[in-house]
């Protein structure tokens, strides 16, 4: 039976072959549109780890400013601090979460080696953004006077690192000793992946320019003003700029979804055009076949028979048109040009076939209906 | 005659709603999406306000340096020292203008916040870059040596900072980061994009904070020399980078091996960002135009090709009856030729209003500020001449060879 289709098919591939080149083209817009998606929300549904409510970000740049960067740095925090109004102040390097700017760095343990992001950041860091720890503690300034500096890792990076060792306490790039492993950490919010972070304790000898301070809730620019001229008092000719955390993420979340969105709406119109397109080319193909339907019917077909056959054609120059394009698909997990999980790929893969059955199935269902109700008398009569 | 090809195309268009719809639905989308893209391209990299002297303009964003095993690199903008020294130089170059990149601050009116993009520039930098100004004038070099406290602000800034919306802001004080400059003139704002002109406020490179005193290579400006046409931009390039191989790479006292201070137009700026994705950056980039560019155009021009071939038989009686009764081939031509031109006119139509409407939603939308986006006609017409084309393929083409059919044949199919 299914031989027979093929058979059919194969021989009328010229009358099909545009019919195939159009399905083979939807195909591959689905399947990029469908990795781009489906990596989107891969990432989205992995939890942040932290919290971004109510924490502002301060920079404080010292510009030409040069004696006792660190010294006045420090006073500004402890003046942050006093405030009733702050809850928890913590100081660290410019790539706070949610800002453009980021820092990389390999680590390596037991010739194992990993990229990850650097944060770095001073004791408060966990508390002030709410941060889950898995195994031991966030370092303290006590931990700073040893051989060592003190480091705490997100959960990716310990299992990159050292899989299912525990990880409190190993030294790391025989410099850095882990003090503790954090759950998730995604630094650039949701639809960032979740990829290595370590966090190193700042140094008493440079000035790391964020102070981040979570606020009380509700607490408005009246207080903003009043403390950046504080500060402003303290540190002169410095710079300041203060981001709501909230704010940021919106910016990344722009940046992340709207080139998704585009995509989104051209494939989808391109989509709908191809239907159009089908559906129409159907229908014309169909009533070229009255007289063969006829005398289908005539010598016993029932009306299922009918329909099934014109919608199992449709699947299978479907199924020529797909096994084509599956070979350009598979190159991108096998050359990973992108760099995405190849798991992406087939999610994707899987996801486009499931579509251009259902819409050449959608498309093919209302002209081999209306084929089915033909009367074979009508159509062998006009023959 | 002609009338007569447009009523019975009119005809035609209307018996067969559906199919009218599907082509006009495909010839008007892809139009769309081909100029709503075309008019991004043209915002990102063509020569529009305030930077309408772009294409005789090299762009010196970065100083980049490498020791020798490669493995240490220091990349960034130059200080102001720098570029005065080896750009403002120049022989070749008509005008010079040094400027920051823009950085952030915040300035408070009353209980609200409003986030600044900040830029330090010269006075050369009003006259490369053209801007609108709806109050006041740019400050001077006169007010630049006496370290005036003075700036330059956009339109939205100051309805967001003064109470008063409709009085001029010139001459009033606008408080930043503890310092009140004087508001000497108000600009239309140059869109996020465009990140060489794009800030909220402008002050003189003397103004506080402003960094322009720093020694050494590395700092905060960046530099734009204008050539005096597009012919001279080689020889400037040139000039330039015969002046920055005689620095050597470690003239501060660090130990780097390579130095380079690459001179770029502005679209091989915005091709480089790209190329920096990965060292096949570049490639990867054509091949997903190209390859996005195949698929706008060629699944509707394939849709439509497929349509347009499964009508004809549709319309093989209507031909063999009109040809029965005496109409010479020359006349059924020119009724599909014109029934062709008539359905991608519409299909245009359409488009350019969608696009129009698109273009002003977007516009209006505080997606990007001050964006700009206009409709680009050459773009238009070259898309409508390609959909003309598939058309004509698809339409007239076996129309052409059906007519030809002997009376019998055709009339039987």
């Amino acid at each position: 039976m299914l031989r027979h289709f093929f058979k059919l098919i194969w021989n009328k591939k010229k009358a099909n072959s545009l019919l195939m080149v159009e399905i083979w083209a939807s195909f591959l817009v689905l399947f990029g549109v469908g990795s781009l998606i489906i990596y989107t929300i891969r990432n989205y549904i992995e939890p942040i780890g932290f919290e971004y409510e109510n924490v502002w970000a301060l920079t404080a740049d010292q510009m030409n400013d040069t004696t006792e960067i660190v010294g006045k740095g420090q006073q500004a925090i402890a003046r942050i601090r006093s405030y009733p109004e702050v809850l928890s102040v913590s100081n660290m390097s410019s790539n706070f979460p949610y800002s453009n700017s980021m820092m990389n760095n390999a680590y390596e343990y037991n010739k194992r080696k990993v990229q990850a992001s650097t944060l770095i950041t001073d004791e408060n860091f966990g508390e002030t953004l709410d941060i889950e720890m898995l195994e031991g503690k966030w370092f303290t300034a006590a931990d700073s006077v040893g051989k060592y500096k003190p480091v705490v890792i997100n959960h990716k990076m310990k299992e990159e690192l050292f899989e299912n060792e525990s990880a409190v306490g190993k030294v790391i790039s025989d410099k850095y000793k882990v003090t503790g492993v954090t759950g998730y950490f995604k630094e650039k919010g949701e639809f960032d992946k979740n990829k290595p972070i370590l966090f190193e304790q700042v140094s008493g000898k440079f000035w790391n320019s964020v102070i981040l301070m979570k606020v009380k809730p509700g607490t408005d620019a009246h207080f903003e003003a009043k403390l950046v001229k504080d500060v402003t008092s303290m540190l002169k000719d410095w710079t300041l700029e203060v981001d709501y955390l909230t704010d940021s993420r919106q910016n990344q979340h722009r940046i992340t979804l709207v080139p998704v969105v585009i995509f989104l709406v051209v494939s989808l119109f391109l989509l709908v055009n191809v239907a159009f397109g089908l559906f129409g080319v159907l229908n014309l193909n169909i009533a070229k076949r009255k007289n063969e339907i006829g005398l289908r019917r005539a010598l016993g077909a029932t009306e299922r028979n009918i329909a099934l056959h014109f919608i199992a054609e449709m699947w299978v120059i479907a199924t020529f048109s797909i096994v084509v394009g599956l070979l350009f698909a598979v190159q991108f997990p096998l050359l990973d040009v992108f760099g995405l999980p190849s798991g992406v790929y087939f999610l994707a893969i899987l996801a486009s076939i499931g579509i251009i059955y259902g819409i050449v199935t959608l498309c093919a269902w209302y002209p081999s209906a209306q084929a089915s109700r033909i009367n074979p008398a009508t159509a062998l009569h006009e023959e | 005659m002609f009338a007569n090809y447009i009523k019975i195309a009119w005809k035609v268009l209307l018996r067969n709603p559906f199919y009218t719809f599907i082509t006009l639905f495909g010839i008007s989308l892809t139009l769309t999406v081909i100029m709503v893209l075309t008019s991004f391209i043209d915002h990102m990299i063509g020569s529009n306000y305030p930077e309408v002297n772009r294409s005789r303009s090299l762009y010196i964003s970065f100083l980049a340096r490498r020791d020798s095993v490669n493995t240490g690199m220091m990349r960034g903008p130059m200080t102001f020292q720098f570029l005065s020294d080896h750009v403002k130089t120049l022989k070749s170059a008509e005008k010079v203008s040094i400027f920051s990149f823009f950085s952030s601050s915040n300035a408070y009116a009353g209980s609200k916040k409003i986030n600044l993009q900040i830029k330090y520039t010269d006075s050369e930098f009003w006259e490369i870059m053209k801007f609108d100004f709806l109050e006041g004038k740019p400050y001077s070099d006169a007010e630049i040596r006496g370290s005036q406290h003075v700036a330059v602000i956009t339109h939205t800034l100051k309805q967001q900072y003064f109470q008063d919306k409709d009085e001029a802001a010139i001459g009033k004080t606008i408080e930043i980061e503890g310092i009140g400059y004087r508001v000497i003139g108000v600009v239309k704002g140059s869109p996020v994009t465009r990140i060489y002109t794009a800030a909220d406020v402008y002050f003189p490179y003397t103004a506080p904070k402003s960094g322009y005193d720093q020694k050494g290579l590395n700092g905060r400006f960046v530099a734009v020399a204008m050539s005096a046409d597009k012919q001279s931009l080689k020889a400037m390039n040139d000039e330039f980078q015969a002046r920055i191989s005689q620095i050597p790479p470690d003239v501060d006292g660090r130990k780097f091996t390579s130095l380079e201070v690459p001179s770029q137009t502005f679209t091989d700026i915005f091709l480089s960002t790209v190329s920096q994705m990965g060292p096949n950056g570049k490639t990867i980039f054509y091949a997903a135009v190209a390859f996005i560019l195949l698929m706008i155009l060629g699944l509707p021009a394939v849709n439509l090709v497929n349509v347009n071939v499964s009508r004809i038989f549709d319309r093989a009686s209507e031909i063999a009856v009109r040809k029965a009764f005496g109409a010479p081939v020359n006349t059924l031509l020119w009724q599909f030729l014109v029934e062709n031109i008539f359905i991608t006119l519409i299909g245009s139509g359409i488009a350019l209003l969608l696009t129009f409407g698109i273009i002003s939603w977007v516009n209006a939308s505080d997606w990007i500020a001050h964006l700009d986006l206009t409709v680009n006609l050459n773009v238009f017409l070259i898309s409508m001449l390609v959909t003309l084309f598939f058309g004509l393929l698809s339409g007239v083409l076996p129309a052409y060879r059906m007519s030809r059919l002997k009376v019998t044949d055709a009339l039987k199919a």
